[in-house]
């Protein structure tokens, strides 16, 4: 059996733009969401909290042809991608600034990465621009480079010079999960040896609409959002929309030990999966039967997991049915399980590897991180031990969940090394 | 507008949205070659033009041109043309 490793991290998100600054954030405890007012001139908008992600710039370190189709999600997963072939000394292309001694096969490596439904900043100034002026009069030649849906990969392909198999997932809020699975399965056929993986989405008004729609995002504490509740909590109000980039770098054991690569963890397994039942509403039993398959790939039995990071949006439907799926599923284990929401917001499509790149950094420190502002868990929370702080704690094994709209369901197991 | 304001909202555009450095707009300066454009930069640049000047511009006869004189001076000949009419 192909065992695969991940040797690489990187991120963009609004705890910060690398993992260690992310981890560090984390460890102190803190969320940086911000309340705007400006959103106010949206008829019907309730929600006017978002976490946007840590500044960047980016201006000097691409030509403008590179960075000309690029929206931000293209240029946060660029940053992001170039953080973790560093750490995993890997050049995946011609182009500097990422020069490494070993070049990645292009035969033999995947780019995967995906994101929710192209850059909604340019779908905006461009379906704007259409109805102000009745046509396509002044758009621009980039504008559908930036929104169409293999946006991130083909750019980052583009300034990496790295001309390789390239995919581009896309299941809303399981999007940079399903790419790690997906490039996993991949892997352990026999067809690739490494991958670059994971996603990215941006913060715009329009992402929070959609939520906001389905009565999904907190909306009671628009001008303290300090005291939004955590997931989990008893109070939560909802989802804090966010944003960011997760990259991971995915390496088949032959390859990591040929080249003397450092393995970071093991992926042990993943699974995604659609219920088939329902466009918005979670469902306990199918999150329930998507963790146990996972654990069934991995070999492992419940007990052997040290630690959940779950979903946890802050929804009452989804964490109620997650908490019900991980009681079900983790009966009388006590597990500790918490969720990061509460610290850096749903940054969608990046939330699967950002949670992936989160547990490793936990690994590192043999610390757990509690979700933030729980105060009061569930009643009947049954057999899970919610984390409202840190625990001092070595994980050999954890389970992340991410689920999304469209009846997805994913979990994947990481083995610490 | 005076051929000198064309010719320097011309420039605005390479400078700002092409980002290229002032001194290397010169008039024997080659679209392709010097300025280093592309295909894509092209259609933009009609576009920037058409916007900025409130002319249209054939894109058949853009391909003729070769260095930024070229341009200066199909942009000033389009918009006398249209402001004669």
């Amino acid at each position: 059996m192909t065992k695969i490793f991940i040797s690489g991290l990187g991120n963009i998100s609004s705890l910060g733009n690398s993992p260690d600054i992310l981890f560090e954030n984390l460890e102190k405890d803190r969320r940086f969401f911000k309340y705007y007012p400006e959103w106010k001139k949206f008829k019907g908008l309730k929600a006017l909290v978002g976490a946007p992600c840590f500044p960047y710039d980016i201006s000097k370190a691409l030509h403008r042809k590179m960075r000309r189709s690029m929206s931000p999600m293209s240029e946060m997963a660029y940053l992001a991608t170039l953080q973790a072939l560093d750490q995993a000394g890997i050049c995946l292309g011609e182009n500097k600034p990422n020069s490494h001694p070993f070049k990645a096969d292009p035969h033999r490596t995947l780019l995967v990465i995906g994101n929710t439904a192209g850059s909604p900043l340019f779908l905006d100034s461009f379906f704007r621009q259409m109805i102000e002026k009745e046509g396509p009069e002044g758009q621009l030649s980039t504008s559908f480079l930036k929104v169409m849906n293999h946006t991130i990969p083909t750019n980052i392909s583009l300034a990496l010079g790295f001309s390789g198999p390239l995919l581009s997932p896309s299941s809303a809020c399981s999007t940079s999960s399903q790419a790690i699975i997906l490039a996993s399965e991949l892997m352990k056929s026999g067809l690739y040896d490494m991958a670059v993986v994971g996603g990215a989405d941006e913060l715009h008004p329009h992402v929070v609409s959609i939520f906001d729609i389905v009565q999904a995002t907190s909306s009671n504490y628009n001008e303290t959002p300090e005291d939004i509740p955590g997931p989990f909590d008893q109070k939560r109000d909802g989802i804090v929309v966010s944003e960011g980039a997760g990259i991971v770098i995915l390496e088949t054991e032959k390859h990591l030990n040929k080249r003397k690569g450092t393995p970071l963890a093991e992926f042990s397994s993943g699974i995604y999966r659609c219920s088939g039942n329902h466009m918005t509403q979670p469902k306990a039993s199918d999150m329930a039967d998507t963790m146990a398959k996972a654990l069934e790939l991995a070999n492992i039995s419940p007990s052997d997991i040290d630690y959940i990071n779950a979903h946890g949006t802050g929804t009452h439907k989804g964490d109620h049915e997650e908490s019900d799926a991980i009681s079900q599923t983790f009966k009388g284990e006590n597990t500790s399980v918490s969720s990061l929401k509460g610290h850096f917001g749903h940054s969608l499509a990046a939330c699967g590897a950002i949670e992936v790149i989160s547990i490793i950094q936990m690994m590192k420190k043999n610390k757990i991180i509690g979700t933030r502002n729980l105060k009061n868990p569930p009643k009947n929370s049954g057999d899970i031990n919610y984390l409202k702080d840190q625990e001092v704690k070595s994980i050999d094994y954890a389970l992340s969940n991410n689920f999304a709209f469209g009846g997805m369901n994913t979990s994947m197991v990481i083995k610490g090394v | 507008m005076e051929k000198a304001d064309v010719i320097e909202k011309i420039n605005h555009t390479f400078i700002e949205n092409f980002e290229i450095e002032p001194e290397r707009l010169t008039k024997d300066s080659k679209l392709f070659e010097d300025l280093e454009l592309d295909s894509l930069d092209a259609v933009d640049m009609i576009v920037h033009m058409e916007q900025d000047l409130g002319i249209k511009v054939d894109i058949q006869k853009f391909s003729t041109v070769r260095t930024l004189d070229d341009v200066y001076q199909m942009a000033y000949e389009l918009y006398s043309e249209k402001n004669l009419q």
